[in-house]
């Protein structure tokens, strides 16, 4: 599937939006940039390969006062409904181009099987295979093994809000009871066990915030109280403490809001397994209220209703 | 910061368990305390005055009070500090009783958690901020829901006081459940004849707008401005044309219909007038047993009605009251037959409840007051009461007595001789309890004068036998099991709250126990106060009480609204929640989640959204502070790095 048919919707949506949002090639061929286009000639530079990873939805809430296109995989739509449910933007000024999505890359996975040489370019195959050029030869690899974790269980390839499809659409071959298999199979461990894991994954945090800054769903950005004096829930001590506290504040505030988009992940450069957390966060949520981020509109996220009775917590006995 | 710290002796309450001469002098050792002691009676006059001139002569500008539960004494000492020119939001207070002195009895380890505990209270004062009230106006008018016997009385006696009230009835005519009660104890005078004359009266006040076979759909606002949305049910018959004439009701083909009146007795027909007496005496038609509804023609009523009144289209109609105080008297509820199976569950025609013999000795009742067994309207002969059917019996959960059954049964023993006077009761208790005035004398009257057999124990059985009812039981003081024949069996089913009583607590944000019964401020000294202000109760709606104990608490949530409306001006609790307009991201997810509807959307003049609380509203229950994520929303006097003061003290060694 060649960008051709995006690029001819992207000519038409430009006309009603004042920007459109999609993926231009990064400064080598495995890396895509955003790109935000706003006149005719800069819809050639429009690309769309496995290469083009990143969440573009996450931008909508800061450019609400505008009307925007935006270019969107199945995960990535997933966004846009949690958005419209938590009323974070205004549906009617989003025209929204899905793409059907057979899979991306993990930029970390390609880079360590080319022993992280420099790119001298990247070829999708119609078979699927990659292959990469660099200094040192060719490398042939396949999309599933270096597809980032989040592609591997996807129920959503096609995405589940759009207005204009940029190809047919995909149905889901994964099974959904394999999407929380990983936070299953992690809590049959003992407390010490995972304790002894997070510590370690967290001592390597540098708290620079990349996780928090590339999640669409945190709202609070410049405001977050990670760095707030009043409230002064937490210090910038960068012991493991301080850090657990962290990952446990942004975790809680992404408890069954979070869209597992994965770029918290994507984007940590220590390679910190974060989204693992706000996994197990929504596995209890679906537990508790049988909700799932992100994919019905009409759903209320559950932490931002006020019910006096919960069905499945038990407060008053009558 | 100059802290001074006042810990209580509470007499040997707290000094019998906690060393607070130690307490104090450990306190002396905080950084920011300038002053500790400890002292007999804080709450006392000497101990407030003590107070007072230590802020004087020590120049203390936070004061630590080391005592009983806020609940209790907030208040007091807020106003003793406020006396002596502090502002009453520098008082903090660490509660040693109720949390320390009076669940534990290891002196020492109480002594440490009062230390820990009262230093907390000192991190929390430091960081006390000075917090003002605003005033409003009072909306002088009073909402009564419930118009039982301690409803009525409560409106009677706040009309009478010249407030406007409006009361509101879910069923048809007002009287609740003693409009159903044949005589009542313990002078047996007929009950209909002393509460007639009041539903007259509410009835024919000018400042009495009544409401019946209406509910409270929905209550907005806060103690002296409620907005109040009731829901007038369709009754399908104007009642501005109706004139209670009863035409309809004897014509109406639909006789099978279940009396709620009379707790289904005997049927009643479809379009109805519940009760001779009532208030207002006007017929309403139930759509359940309505042939017109049911099966989609009759209109016998609409002929033959004189007035015209018959509305089959008739809706449910909203109106809207502003009141400035609430009154609850919603009275209580019987708990149903068929939670007990070794009593038949309600199988047998001839195992009823107490209510419904009322209905059965009351001469206006449907036996016209002639005691017939429903099965074949004979005269029973032998009559066995249980008591306590379900109360104080946790299997049942319900492990409260229910308060006027053993009365009431004496009462009934005492009216079936009358009525029968070949008759026998008996009655199977668990205890007589009867500590009203003149009431254990009357118990002794239906046992001594009309020869009720009391027999000590629980029935654990009751089975038909031909035409009779064997009740088996144990008579536990003599050791034996007895078995006794009955023509009737009566039981005294348990009270339980009114059905719909937690719904109706949450509409008005008041607290209701496992049992849905609503909880008093203060059991002792706050008995008709809710936490709520500006929502009093009165009756059952409380907890199971008898006729004189209702009226008795309608008066006093009455003269409690007095009171209330006795100012023009009403303060304002400032602490409530505030945004941070510089640090809120304008998510507003404050709004998803404020059960009160107290934040609402700003847009500063730059165009951006922000939260904002409306003070008056927001009941400071601090929901919205657990939703915003970047803590912009904090709740005054109760904020965030308040509260982490108190955590880091304890937590950091
Ligand atoms: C069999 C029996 C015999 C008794 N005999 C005696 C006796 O002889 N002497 C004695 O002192 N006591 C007796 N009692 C107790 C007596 O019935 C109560 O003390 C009294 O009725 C309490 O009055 P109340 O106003 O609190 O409640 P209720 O009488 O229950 O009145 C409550 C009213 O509120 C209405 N209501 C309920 N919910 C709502 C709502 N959500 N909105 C609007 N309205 C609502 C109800 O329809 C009702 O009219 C007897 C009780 C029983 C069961
Ligand atoms: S927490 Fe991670 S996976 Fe979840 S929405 Fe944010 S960035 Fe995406
Ligand atoms: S991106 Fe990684 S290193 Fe940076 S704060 Fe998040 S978890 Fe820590
Ligand atoms: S939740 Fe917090 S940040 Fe969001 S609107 Fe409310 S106060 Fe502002
Ligand atoms: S504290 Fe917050 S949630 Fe509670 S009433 Fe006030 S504004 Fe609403």
């Amino acid at each position: 599937m060649g960008p051709e048919k995006m690029k001819e919707i992207i000519t038409d949506v430009l006309k009603d939006v004042d920007v459109v949002i999609g993926y231009k090639q990064g400064f080598d061929k495995l890396h895509a940039t955003p790109c935000f286009i706003n006149k005719a000639e800069q819809i050639e530079e429009i690309i769309w390969s496995p290469v083009c990873v990143q969440n573009l939805a996450s931008f909508l809430p800061s450019l609400k006062a505008k009307k925007v296109g935006v270019v969107v995989k199945g995960c990535d739509s997933r966004t846009i409904v949690q958005y419209m449910q938590e009323g974070l933007i205004d549906r009617s000024k989003v025209v929204v181009v899905g793409i059907p999505c057979t899979g991306v890359v993990s930029v970390k996975k390609v880079l360590d099987k080319v022993n992280h040489q420099p790119i001298e370019d990247v070829v999708f195959e119609a078979d699927g295979a990659i292959l990469v050029k660099t200094p040192a030869g060719e490398t042939k690899l396949s999309l599933a093994d270096v597809s980032p974790d989040k592609c591997s269980t996807c129920l959503y390839p096609t995405p589940v809000v759009y207005d204009h499809l940029a190809a047919e659409p995909i149905k889901s071959v994964k099974a959904p009871e394999d999407v929380y298999k990983d936070v299953e199979e992690f809590e049959g461990k003992s407390l010490e066990e995972r304790k002894v894991y997070w510590e370690k994954e967290f001592d390597r945090c540098i708290r620079c915030y990349a996780c928090r800054n590339a999640c669409p769903m945190c709202v609070c950005q410049d405001s977050c109280i990670a760095e707030s004096r009043d409230p002064h829930w937490i210090s910038q001590k960068s012991n493991l403490s301080e850090k657990f506290m962290f990952h446990m504040i942004h975790s809680i505030h992404l408890a069954g809001r979070c869209v597992e988009c994965g770029e918290c992940e994507r984007v940590c450069p220590m390679g910190i397994p974060v989204n693992a957390l706000k996994k197990k966060l929504n596995h209890d949520m679906k537990a508790l209220y049988n909700y799932e981020p992100g994919v019905n509109p009409e759903d209320k996220p559950p932490m931002y209703t006020f019910s006096v009775e919960e069905k499945k917590i038990e407060e008053h006995k009558l | 910061m100059r802290v001074g710290v006042f810990i209580c002796h509470c007499g040997s309450n707290i000094a019998g368990t906690i060393d607070v001469a130690k307490v104090a002098a450990e306190m002396r050792k905080v950084p920011g305390v300038a002053f500790a002691t400890n002292y007999m009676y804080t709450c006392s006059e000497p101990g407030q005055d003590e107070i007072k001139e230590a802020i004087k002569r020590e120049k203390l500008n936070r004061i630590v009070v080391a005592a009983c539960s806020p609940r209790m004494h907030e208040l007091t000492f807020r106003r003793t500090i406020e006396k002596a020119g502090l502002n009453r939001y520098f008082l903090e207070m660490a509660n040693i009783r109720e949390h320390i002195s009076w669940i534990g009895l290891d002196k020492e380890a109480n002594t440490n958690k009062a230390i820990e505990s009262v230093k907390m209270a000192v991190a929390k004062a430091m960081n006390n901020k000075p917090l003002y009230s605003q005033s409003f106006k009072v909306n002088k008018r009073v909402l009564v829901i419930g118009g039982g016997v301690a409803g009525m009385q409560a409106a009677l006696d706040c009309a009478d006081g010249g407030l406007e009230v409006i009361l509101v009835e879910k069923s048809p005519s007002v009287g609740g459940m003693m409009a159903r009660l044949d005589k009542t104890f313990p002078t047996i005078d007929c009950s209909i004849c002393i509460l007639g004359p009041k539903m007259v009266d509410v009835a024919q006040h000018d400042k009495i707008k009544l409401y019946a076979y209406s509910e409270v759909d929905d209550i907005k606002g806060y103690v002296g401005n409620y907005q109040i949305k009731i829901k007038k049910k369709a009754t399908y018959v104007d009642w501005v044309k109706c004139t209670g004439c009863g035409a309809c009701m004897e014509k109406c083909p639909a006789k099978n219909s279940y009396d709620h009146f009379n707790f289904g007795v005997a049927p009643t027909r479809a379009i109805n007038i519940p009760f001779p007496q009532a208030i207002p005496k006007k017929a309403k038609i139930d759509p359940n047993y309505c042939r017109q509804f049911v099966k989609g023609k009759c209109g016998v009523c609409a002929k033959i009605c004189p007035t015209g009144a018959i509305n089959y289209e008739m809706q449910d109609e909203i109106i809207t009251e502003d009141v400035g105080a609430i009154i609850v008297a919603s009275g209580y509820g019987l708990v149903d037959m068929d939670k007990f199976p070794e009593y038949g569950a309600g199988r047998y025609p001839d195992v009823i409840t107490g209510i419904q013999y009322e209905r059965l000795l009351n001469a206006s009742g449907p036996t016209e007051g002639h005691i017939l067994r429903p099965s074949d309207k004979t005269e029973p002969k032998t009559v066995v009461f249980v008591s306590c059917a379900g109360s104080r019996d946790k299997s049942c959960g319900i492990p409260y007595c229910s308060n006027f059954c053993c009365m009431y049964i004496a009462k009934q023993a005492i009216l079936t001789k009358d009525h029968i006077p070949d008759s026998q009761s008996y009655v199977f208790y668990m205890d007589i309890r009867s500590p009203g005035k003149g009431y254990d004398e009357f118990t002794r009257r239906a046992q001594e004068d009309y020869g009720a057999k009391y027999v000590r124990g629980r029935v654990s059985r009751i089975y038909p036998k031909g035409k009779k009812m064997v009740v088996v039981g144990a008579d536990t003081l003599l050791g034996t099991q007895v078995e006794v024949e009955a023509d009737l069996v009566v039981l005294a089913t348990a009270v339980t709250a009114a059905p719909g009583a937690p719904q109706l607590a949450e509409k008005l944000h008041i607290s209701y126990d496992t049992f849905g019964f609503y909880v008093e401020g203060h059991p002792k000294l706050r008995p008709v106060e809710t936490n709520t202000a500006g929502v009093y109760l009165a009756g059952c709606a409380q907890g199971p009480k008898d006729i004189p104990a209702s009226v008795g608490q309608g008066s006093a949530a009455a003269s409690k609204v007095q009171a209330l409306f006795s100012k023009d001006m009403l303060e304002s609790d400032p602490a409530v929640a505030k945004v941070n307009e510089n640090t809120c991201v304008g998510c507003l997810k404050c709004i998803m989640t404020c059960p009160f509807g107290a934040v609402k959307e700003k847009e500063l003049r730059g165009g951006r959204i922000v939260a904002n609380v409306i003070e008056t509203v927001c009941a400071g229950c601090g929901v919205c502070t657990a939703t915003c994520p970047c803590g912009a929303i904090q709740l005054s006097h109760f904020t965030d790095n308040q509260l982490l003061a108190e955590v880091n003290t304890i937590c950091q060694k």
